[in-house]
């Protein structure tokens, strides 16, 4: 896994804004919502990695989108994080060459308010036909 | 207690609606259908359509996009029918009690005949339940 690591460092590492190893399986890699495409397309394509699932979460001073890319064989999992700031959080789509990230960027859309852009599908997914625009369940609420 | 009740009673066919649950209660559903805990042999079939059905079992607490769809669920099923609501969600709203996009328990929708609390129940409590709602029938 190091050396996968190493590899992304030397292709790619003027655009990292920093590594960290959480534990010997699992390294977050911090880099700016631009050049989010350009990494999983290098992990993807080049390593085979496989995307297992993308999480996101409002914090203070943003949305935070993890993107958690898993080395099956070796059993190790590389997660690319970045931060959309708020209060129009925006970001290029994965979809157009991941079928793996159609639903789950139409569910991070539903429920906290993160635009996808050129998604080929662009509407929600869990709440119902019923439930007002602009309501996002899962941000903080203000006390 | 009329014919069409009597004839009822020996082998009522379910049908399983899961109304958005976390579907540990399913599981224990289909366990109860299983060689292990064994219901078939009292005659206890799953169908696939409510049409068929004499009992609908309904699990989960309901959301508000399986609400109308309960409730069409509900109208189709010929009368007499038994409504089971399985799990503590499906009683009284459980863990999921007050959270958004909840239509509340089973009870707001449709008239429910038997309450199963638990989380899950265990499959002895879902067969005293089966068993409790023939003898009201």
């Amino acid at each position: 896994m190091f050396q996968t690591l190493e590899e992304l460092k030397k292709e790619l590492g003027n655009k990292i804004l920093s590594i960290k190893e959480h534990s010997p399986k699992r390294f977050y890699v911090e880099v700016k919502p631009e050049d989010v495409p350009e990494f999983i397309r290098f992990l993807f394509d080049k390593k085979g990695a496989r995307l297992s699932i993308v999480s996101g979460v409002d914090v203070r001073e943003g949305i935070e989108i993890l993107y958690h890319m898993t080395f099956d064989r070796e059993g190790k999992i590389i997660t690319v994080r970045t931060l959309v700031p708020k209060p129009f959080p925006e970001i290029e789509s994965l979809a157009n060459f991941l079928p793996a990230a159609n639903w789950i960027e139409r569910e991070i859309y539903d429920l906290l308010g993160v635009k996808f852009r050129g998604h080929p599908d662009f509407r929600r997914l869990l709440l119902s036909d019923d439930w007002p625009e602009g309501v996002y369940p899962l941000r903080r609420k203000e006390p | 207690m009329g014919i069409k009740n009597w004839a009822l009673k020996k082998s009522p066919w379910v049908f399983h609606f899961a109304a958005s649950p976390c579907n540990n209660c399913d599981i224990e559903i289909l366990d109860c259908l299983t060689p292990r805990f064994d219901v078939e042999r009292f005659g206890i079939l799953k169908v696939g359509s409510p049409r068929h059905a004499d009992a609908i079992l309904v699990t989960g607490i309901v959301n508000r996009q399986t609400a109308p769809r309960l409730r069409r669920i509900y109208e189709q099923t010929a009368k007499p029918c038994l409504v089971i609501a399985i799990g503590a969600c499906a009683c009284g709203g459980g863990v999921f009690k007050g959270s958004y996009h909840m239509a509340g328990p089973v009870d707001k929708i449709i008239p429910v005949d038997i309450y199963i609390p638990g989380c899950p129940p265990k499959p002895e409590a879902i067969i005293m339940g089966v068993v409790k709602a023939l003898a009201i029938l």
